[in-house]
């Protein structure tokens, strides 16, 4: 087993801010620390890293205690930190040698990652004869997009057997957001450890096999994304028609989720019910053009969990 | 506190201090410190020579001198071979008209005065004459006549026909002293007399510039290392430096990179001083005198024995280590710059109380001697470092008073640093508004009970 976390809790004062929370990392992958703001997410981050002390409960690493200044880690901050009047250069030469990467071999991964993640020219300046040296290298000239690049360059330096990744692809344009995710892909092949926070659950979907939804501290859902999605069954019936069915769906009693002028979002019972509304519909000769039944989408779960608790009070 | 809390600091302390050091601020501020100290004695020596050539150098060729009085037997050789008297003074007694001789200096002898001596029942006159537009000034006059005075007064004396020996009883000087009729003895079964352990007004100004230099360092390099924290809060840059190194590693890395940088600041400022006024000394002045040892008390320079100068270097290095650890601990509760100077008022009032008590000490030193609350000062941590060190060189702290303080001021750095290994943590992280002395208490209560991942 490679991460443990058993019965966590972190208080401020009388505050619970992370509440008894379990979980496992037993294969390399994706683990996807899920929950709304101020549900205890980056909270739990620092616990694990060891920046903050908490009150009960164990953290391991390979049955250790977790201890991420002397194992091999890679961390991006939720909150992207860079000195703004330091050189990118300088700045990432400095992260890779607290992480003891030998001062030669950070340079290399630092063109190489430059190089990956098109941020060459701000890491390395070009010098031009005659003009006054640029200020381009400092942080404070960077976008947020190329900010992020380097914080993620930082954070993959030390190549980091276990990597956490809070809100990666926040902010990002859609063609930077492919290129992230590429890297993260690459890491998942080189069979490393990865936890993953981010709000966008179509990401969280695409590469996470297990899930953990926080809510206020406490974990009200935990598990193998695929298993809760089979637990939860193929009830989402997307139905798309030129012609108005919404009589033959009353007909059946099925509970409108969703409707646009030609599509219909249902929530069915079972597939028999959803079976049955198609051959309604064929043998009334109405022209069906989308018919998709599946399980719910992470973000349906999530509202549902996160939604019910909030309703429960 | 656990070593394994400060593993990492040196790495911090390495990048610190080469970005301080190449930062714009640090350069403008150690090129203006390295031309005031190579300029500020060659500046001094221009005005003190220009002074001197006015004061000292005399320009009167020659001194006509009517006197009317019977004392007759003036040493007008030992004046003319004054050392500020350089060029060939003469004295001439003159039996003509005194009417006539000032006209002569008006209209052409410029450079020369008349000195008429005269008597009445109110005593001797010394009457100096210049001409309106000569090139004879006031202060030559004056130095000029100090010296014939002196050399008058002599021949007063031999006049009246006084001896050394009569002359000395004469001039015996005449003290009070109050004693108790049961007084305290000392081991020779001699009554113990009352020393007079008050320092001279130059010992007040030398105690006043090593305070000062205290002062300076202390706010110099607290407010930069607050700055360098809050810039770290504020850029969320800390979060990075935790994965792999510990909150109290990078306050130590932190503050000992900032303290070197200011210190390599004021030990340039001390060196290029010294070279300044020895080549000022050796090359310009035309006095050929030294400021710093015309301005420093020779027992000063009698006192700077190896031990005298560690003692000093440990108890500035304690103070600066103390302020320091203190401004990086209410620096840290800021989350924005502009809220730093508000978070830097602990530190603002503790290092002023510490440098008014201890100048405090230091004008009571002077007005009474040794006194309670001049011991009270030199054992005191927040005092003790601004005015322990002056005192040691002046000779005006026991030894063991000066254990005392050092053991004081010891104890209370580690309280302090514990203090700061409890809260660090939290305030390290804390983003929100600045956090108060009172909550800094209530962290470090609270870190009492139980935290668990103590590594």
């Amino acid at each position: 087993m490679a991460l443990s976390v058993q019965n966590l809790t972190k208080k401020y004062g009388e505050k619970v801010v992370v509440d008894n929370l379990s979980f496992e990392m037993n294969k390399p992958g994706v683990f996807a620390l899920l929950g709304t703001n101020g549900a205890g997410k980056t909270t739990t981050i620092r616990v694990i890293l060891g920046m903050l002390s908490y009150n009960s409960g164990e953290v391991l690493w390979e049955d250790k205690p977790f201890d991420a200044i002397n194992m091999s880690v890679g961390y991006l901050a939720e909150e992207r930190g860079l000195y703004p009047k330091y050189s990118l250069l300088d700045q990432l030469l400095y992260f890779a040698k607290l992480r003891n990467v030998p001062k030669k071999e950070a340079m290399n991964r630092i063109k190489y990652w430059s190089e990956r993640l098109l941020v060459e020219e701000y890491v390395f300046p070009p010098k031009t004869k005659g003009v006054k040296k640029s200020k381009s290298n400092l942080a404070d000239q960077l976008s947020k997009g190329n900010q992020q690049k380097v914080q993620l360059m930082a954070a993959l330096l030390s190549d980091p057997k276990f990597l956490i990744l809070d809100e990666p692809l926040s902010g990002l344009d859609p063609v930077n957001t492919d290129l992230f995710k590429q890297i993260i892909r690459e890491e998942i092949a080189k069979d490393k450890y990865l936890i993953m926070s981010s709000h966008q659950m179509p990401t969280i979907e695409e590469f996470c096999s297990d899930i953990i939804i926080l809510d206020r501290g406490k974990t009200v859902l935990q598990g193998n994304l695929n298993e809760i999605k089979k637990g939860y069954g193929r009830v989402n019936l997307f139905i798309k028609s030129d012609k108005d069915i919404a009589q033959y769906i009353s007909q059946f009693g099925i509970k409108i989720q969703n409707k646009t002028p030609s599509e219909y979002h249902l929530k069915v019972k079972d597939e028999e019910q959803a079976m049955a509304l198609l051959a309604k519909l064929i043998e009334e000769k109405i022209p069906v053009v989308k018919f998709e039944l599946r399980e719910p989408s992470l973000h349906e779960i999530f509202v549902e969990k996160v939604g019910n608790v909030h309703e429960d009070e | 506190m656990k070593m394994s809390n400060i593993t990492g600091w040196k790495d911090v302390f390495t990048f610190t201090l080469k970005q301080t050091l190449k930062s714009r601020a640090f350069i403008i501020g150690y090129i203006i410190f390295i031309v005031f100290s190579l300029l500020v004695f060659p500046v001094v020596n221009i005005v003190l020579d220009s002074d001197e050539e006015d004061e000292g150098l005399i320009k009167i060729q020659s001194v006509y001198l009517f006197n009317e009085t019977e004392i007759t037997d003036i040493d007008f050789e030992e004046i003319s071979n004054l050392e500020i008297a350089v060029n060939d003074l003469r004295f001439i007694t003159e039996n003509g008209n005194y009417e006539d001789v000032l006209e002569q200096i008006e209209k052409e002898d410029k450079s020369s005065v008349v000195l008429k001596i005269t008597k009445d029942e109110g005593g001797y006159f010394l009457h100096f004459t210049k001409s309106t537009s000569g090139i004879v000034k006031n202060a030559e006059l004056e130095i000029l006549g100090n010296t014939v005075k002196e050399s008058f007064e002599r021949a007063i004396i031999d006049y009246a026909g006084v001896s050394d020996n009569q002359l000395e009883v004469v001039k015996s000087q005449v003290s009070n002293r109050v004693s108790t009729i049961s007084p305290e003895l000392d081991s020779e079964g001699q009554e113990m007399v009352i020393e007079d352990t008050s320092i001279s007004y130059n010992d007040y100004w030398f105690l006043y510039g090593i305070l000062f230099a205290f002062l300076m360092i202390t706010i110099m390099s607290s407010s930069k290392i607050a700055t360098s924290i809050v810039i770290e809060k504020s850029s969320k840059v800390i979060e990075q430096l935790l994965i792999s190194v510990k909150p109290l590693a990078i306050v130590v890395g932190k503050t000992l990179a900032t303290l070197s940088a200011v210190l390599l600041q004021f030990v340039s400022i001390i060196i290029l001083a010294f070279i300044s006024n020895y080549v000022t000394n050796n090359r310009m002045s035309v006095s050929k005198s030294n400021v710093i040892e015309n301005y420093i008390n020779p027992d000063i320079i009698s006192n700077l024995e190896v031990g005298n100068i560690l003692i000093c270097l440990i108890v500035i290095a304690l103070g600066i280590i103390f302020y320091a650890t203190l401004a990086a601990l209410v620096g840290s509760t800021a989350s924005r710059l502009e809220e730093m100077a508000e978070s830097l008022s602990l530190f603002t009032i503790a290092s002023l109380i510490g440098a008014y008590v201890g100048m405090g000490a230091a004008g009571s030193l002077v007005g009474v001697g040794d006194n309670p609350f001049v011991y009270f000062a030199l054992i005191f941590p927040l005092s003790s470092p601004f005015i322990l060190p002056g005192a040691v060189l002046l000779g005006k702290s026991p030894i063991y008073i000066t254990i005392i303080s050092v053991i004081l001021l010891a104890i209370s750095i580690i309280l302090l640093f514990n203090f700061t290994a409890k809260v660090y943590e939290t305030l390290i992280l804390h983003t929100g508004n600045r956090i108060k002395i009172n909550e800094l208490f209530k962290m470090a209560k609270n870190s009492k009970e139980g935290q668990v991942n103590e590594k």
